[in-house]
């Protein structure tokens, strides 16, 4: 024999032996034979090559059989296109057979066919499934218009298949509903434009919530998830379907209870009766405690949700502590999970329970977990002042046990605890630095170093200590470096005498022999400092910091929104939204709907104030720190509205406030404006919001004479200034005082506070006759170059013609400057106004002001001035209202009206980071008022 | 005698005769396959992909292959010629203009080897059309003059009327009985 036989592949003979049976006459061999080639399927072998001769084993009235086939048609459909049309007539047939099962099974493998060929013979029969008499059927075909609709998204608009999906939200059997409405929200989420497709209205919500009782647990879910993503036109409404859905919070389903907790979270935003909400609030606990019963994976998936719901309510666990305490046989992911939360629930009722449960992790023996321990104490202490001192003391022990890392976890958050409660517990100082020999770890370094700068004063021996970390600089990590260079500078300046060389030492040592930039740059500032004036260094290094706040950790609350939004989804347990890790997902982030919750009265009320996060907490410092520059540089009018649109509010106003109070003088530092997104599919909705239509009545000034015909060599010039759909324009009369005709006008702006430049050339018929009076409106950009003028709205104006170049100068009235926008978010106005200090408001009072309040709110609205709250003390109406101007600097305002409304005085106070405005706003107002 | 020969013949385990019906789209051939099966007019729409049904005639059981008719199907009617027994090729006798393209797809068809041993039928159907062609019009236009060792024979029928379709299965269960 020879060695051919080795060529000769086996698994060509297979397929051909398998060939054969598939022909064969006799049904048995036939069935046998199918049920081989799936077999070959399953385990991977490549079985396509018979994918004729199995496709002519489809017309069978073996159920079995069929099903077999249909199995290999969706594996292989797509490796045979051409092919895959020879089962069509099959589909077709079978969607008509008696036999439910065989019609839905039919359905549901067309669904599964990705084969874009073919897809249009299959419409017909989907459209009768549609309408199936059997439920089932129905619920199958609904699936497979989703599917579809990832083929062919067109196809299924054009067939008319979204609104038969819809209408099958009413249908009479539950299964049926949840299954459609599954599909339509796969297919909205799928939506190119991001802008869903079919939009639910009252009525199909009520049958969603009639079908939500009856249908299976899965159902259950799909059914909430889309509730979730409706908006109740009103409170009654999100009320009625809140009552509806609380049951489903007992469902043993862990997917339907939070998809239940997710839909009541954001139907909580929207309604303002205090008492219905803290009956829900009451009765969301349980279920979200009864999760934590569950196996692991579960109860993680839940502690990453209860994660967000207690940051976004903390009222819902507040008495549900214990259930949080770790148990020894958590797995390390809950432990960890769980620490984060009962640090977000410490509070000074429960801090006594916490903090010996957290000393108890302490001494555990996962390394992560005890760190973790560790620095939950520090954060308790920060974040319940009453238990610091308590605190205080655990952390003391822990350091006695003299377990290296618990010491320097220790360490860490005692550093912490100091920055928030300064000069209270320095006593012991003493007892950390007898550890300073077994702290290897930079963060811990560089926390003692940052204490020993700190209170260099108190500590004896700092100079010592110092000295000793220095000797191995060059070999530290460089935030070590960073804040052994600051600690001994502050040494030095708290103790210069003996010092000096210790100094000089480190501040070669970072400018010279160190290429990190930080440390290079943060060296040579503290070098030239010391060297100009010590006594301005003194000021700027030791001066005092604002303290910590404590929850610095917490989710920025924009994105915890959307997060609650994505409860009981992946994105809850990744605390990200579905875009950061969803690829090509582009629609629309879900929000939560606008709370009505806070009202004006909580404005002054600190109990609900938002966590304050250091930046934005008191920039008076750091404006102290900037203030010893230079002049304010002109550019930052250019580059902070761009940084203002940046990021979330809190961060906004920080950076803002940074920026402004380097320049006090410079009019046009904006505030931080509400955060406004940028996704433009919500552009329209902004407009709405801010009212971008134009204001039909926009109070504009008489007319003035701006130039006589004396000063004018026969040209007069009266004008005024307004705003019109949001464009300015100078409107002007030029009149010819003189014998001659004059012709060739031009115009030009000098330079003024905000940026304004003409819109066009000067438009006056030419020539203009004499003693013909000609009505001139110049529309104006407020994109040219700034400088500041004085007073403010000072604009100076050649005007050019025949005769000679003429120069006057007039004054713009504030108001044509108020933007469109100028609505501020209620949360933000509210922030606004605390951050902005005290200094920078400036009174006013307007005599002779007849109008009410509702009156006065219309008339400034048509100015854009907008009115965010309104509240009655004592009689009095008080608004507060928001403007922003064209240079995007925000004035806020508080409006003093008193109950009669004729010839009343107003009082009126105004807030702006750039309290330059406040007079022309004041005169705007009285003008507005006036009117 | 004929009757008991093919009794036992079943009972022996003699296969069932593999029929295919062809012919250009909308010829009647899924009207003829369900005529032939349950003796009524059935509403067809245009077959895509295949029908297959068990017919019996005269104690013969036969396996009819209906397969569509339209371009986009043609090319894989060379997948099912494997072991068939007889061919019926239907023709719509009003579509004069398409009959050419009926004949090349007949002709190539017959150059398969493996429908060698194939019996012919050619339908002419749609008889009871106005402007139907003749028998002899389509035997000439479909070049059937030209076959040669072929066992095959031509005959007008109507499907809708079922007029015609007892002789040729008469004819097609004796040429495939005398064949054996």
């Amino acid at each position: 024999m020879t060695d051919a036989k080795y060529f000769t592949t086996t698994k060509k003979g297979e397929i051909f032996e398998l060939k054969s049976e598939l022909n064969s006459d006799k049904k048995e061999k036939k069935r046998e034979a199918v049920k081989k080639v799936i077999a070959s399927m399953t385990v991977g072998k490549d079985v396509s090559a018979l994918f004729p001769d199995v496709v002519n084993c489809m017309q069978t009235d073996n159920l079995e059989l069929k099903k077999l086939v249909y199995l290999y048609l969706m594996n292989y459909a797509k490796s045979q296109p051409d092919m895959a049309i020879m089962a069509v007539n099959t589909f077709v047939k079978d969607c008509e057979d008696p036999n439910p099962l065989i019609r839905a099974l039919a359905v549901r493998t067309m669904g599964c066919i990705r084969v874009d060929k073919i897809t249009e013979y299959l419409c017909e029969p989907l459209r009768k499934c549609l309408k199936d008499e059997d439920p089932y059927v129905r619920k199958t075909a609904a699936v497979c218009v989703a599917k579809l609709y990832d083929i062919n998204a067109q196809l299924v608009e054009d067939q008319g298949f979204l609104e038969q999906l819809k209408e099958l939200l009413s249908d009479s059997n539950p299964m049926v509903v949840a299954n459609a409405v599954a599909a339509l929200s796969e297919i909205n989420e799928s939506s190119p434009s991001g802008v869903p497709l079919v939009e639910m209205n009252a009525p199909t919500i009520n049958k969603l919530l009639t079908a939500l009782n009856e249908c299976t647990e899965w159902g259950q879910v799909f059914i909430l998830d889309s509730l979730s993503n409706y908006n109740p036109k009103d409170e009654r409404e999100a009320q009625s379907i809140c009552e509806r859905i609380t049951p489903r919070l007992a469902h043993a389903n862990a997917a339907v209870v939070l998809s239940a907790v997710k839909v009541l979270m954001k139907y909580m935003e929207m309604i303002s009766d205090t008492e219905f909400v803290s009956v829900l609030t009451r009765k969301l606990a349980p279920p979200l405690v009864t999760l934590l019963s569950s196996e692991p994976e579960v109860q993680y998936v839940a502690l990453r949700n209860i994660n967000l719901i207690v940051q976004k309510r903390p009222d819902i666990l507040k008495h549900e502590m214990k259930v949080f305490f770790v148990k020894y046989n958590d797995p390390i992911y809950v432990k960890l999970e769980k620490l984060d939360i009962m640090i977000r629930l410490a509070s000074q009722a429960n801090i006594a329970q916490v903090l010996s449960e957290l000393k108890e992790y302490a001494t555990e023996v996962d390394v992560d977990f005890v760190r973790k321990a560790v620095r939950a104490i520090g954060r308790c202490a920060i974040k319940v002042e009453q238990s610091a001192e308590r605190c205080v003391a655990t952390l003391l022990d822990l350091i006695q046990t003299k377990v290296n890392y618990v010491v320097q976890e220790a360490i860490v958050v005692i550093k912490d605890i100091f920055r928030k409660y300064p000069n209270k517990y320095e006593s012991i100082i003493s007892t950390l630095c007898e550890n300073l020999d077994t702290l290897d770890e930079p963060e811990a370094r560089a926390s003692m170093i940052w204490i020993i700068g700190e209170y260099a004063e108190r500590i004896d021996n700092a100079d010592e200590l110092l000295e000793s970390f220095l000797e191995g600089f060059a070999d530290e990590n460089s935030q070590v470096q960073l804040q052994l260079l600051t600690a001994i500078v502050k040494l030095f300046l708290k103790r210069p005498a003996d010092t000096q060389e210790l100094v000089q030492q480190v501040l070669s040592l970072a400018t010279q022999d160190s290429d990190n930039p930080d440390l290079r740059d943060r060296g040579y500032i503290y070098w030239r400092l010391l060297s100009t004036d010590p006594a301005a260094a003194k000021e700027v290094v030791l001066a005092e910091k604002p303290l910590i706040s404590e929850e610095t950790d917490l989710l920025e609350p924009t994105l915890l929104d959307e997060l609650i939004c994505h409860i009981a989804s992946l994105a809850s347990v990744y605390h990200k939204p579905p875009s950061a890790f969803v690829e090509g997902r582009s629609g629309l982030r879900k929000i939560l709907p606008a709370s009505t919750r806070l009202d004006m009265k909580k404005m002054e009320g600190s109990g609900d104030a938002q966590p304050a996060v250091i930046p934005s907490q008191d920039s008076l410092i750091i404006g102290d720190l900037l203030s010893m520059d230079i002049n304010p540089p002109q550019v930052m009018q250019q580059s902070a509205p761009a940084a203002s649109y940046s990021g979330p509010d809190l961060l906004g106003g920080g950076l803002d406030a940074l920026l402004d109070v380097g320049a006090p003088s410079a009019p046009s530092a904006p505030l931080g404006p509400p955060s406004i997104p940028s996704n433009p599919a919500t552009g329209g909705l902004l407009g709405d919001i801010f009212g971008l239509s134009s204001s039909p009545s926009t109070y504009t000034s008489p007319k003035t004479l701006w130039l006589p015909a004396v000063k004018g060599k026969g040209l007069e010039i009266s004008g005024t200034f307004s705003r019109r759909n949001g464009q300015i324009y100078m409107d002007m009369t030029f009149t010819n005082k003189a014998m001659q005709p004059m012709s060739g006008f031009a115009i030009q702006f000098n330079k003024n506070s905000f940026g304004l430049i003409p819109g066009q050339p000067l438009q006056v018929p030419t020539p203009l006759t004499p003693n013909q009076p000609c009505d001139v409106s110049l529309p104006m950009n407020t994109t040219g170059p700034v400088q500041k003028m004085e007073p403010l709205n000072n604009l100076q104006v050649a005007v050019k013609n025949n005769v000679d170049v003429l120069y006057f100068a007039c004054l713009i009235p504030m108001n044509v400057l108020f933007a469109e926008d100028g609505q501020m978010d209620k949360r933000v106005f509210l922030q606004t106004w605390k951050d902005i200090p005290t200094q920078n408001e400036v009174q006013y009072s307007i005599n002779n002001v007849s109008a009410n309040s509702d009156a006065v709110v219309q008339k400034m609205q048509q100015n854009n001035v907008f009115t965010i709250a309104k509240r009655n003390v004592e009689g009095q109406d008080m608004l507060y209202q928001s403007l922003k101007l064209t240079n995007n600097v925000w004035v806020l305002a508080e409006v003093k009206i008193p109950p009669s409304s004729n010839n009343c005085t107003v009082s009126l106070s105004i807030k702006s980071i750039a309290v330059d405005v406040a007079g022309g706003v004041y005169a705007a107002y009285e003008g507005i008022l006036r009117s | 005698m004929g009757g008991i020969m093919s009794f036992l013949k079943n009972l022996m385990g003699g296969r069932e005769m593999r029929i295919l019906i062809l012919g250009l789209d909308g010829a009647g051939k899924t009207t003829i396959l369900y005529r032939l099966q349950v003796g009524e007019v059935v509403t067809t729409i245009p077959t895509i992909g295949f029908n297959v049904e068990q017919v019996t005639y005269k104690n013969l059981t036969f396996q009819v292959w209906d397969l569509g008719g339209q371009t986009s199907i043609r090319p894989y009617w060379r997948c099912y010629y494997a072991n068939t027994d007889a061919i019926i090729y239907v023709v719509d006798s009003a579509d004069r203009e398409r009959l050419s393209i009926s004949k090349t797809e007949l002709v190539t068809m017959l150059q398969e080897d493996e429908l060698r041993n194939a019996i012919l039928v050619v339908l002419a159907n749609k008889q009871d059309m106005e402007g139907a062609m003749s028998v002899s019009e389509i035997h000439t236009a479909l070049g059937l003059d030209n076959l040669r060792t072929r066992t095959f024979q031509i005959f007008k029928t109507s499907a809708l009327k079922g007029e015609g379709l007892d002789q040729a299965m008469q004819f097609l269960s004796d040429a495939l009985t005398n064949r054996k």
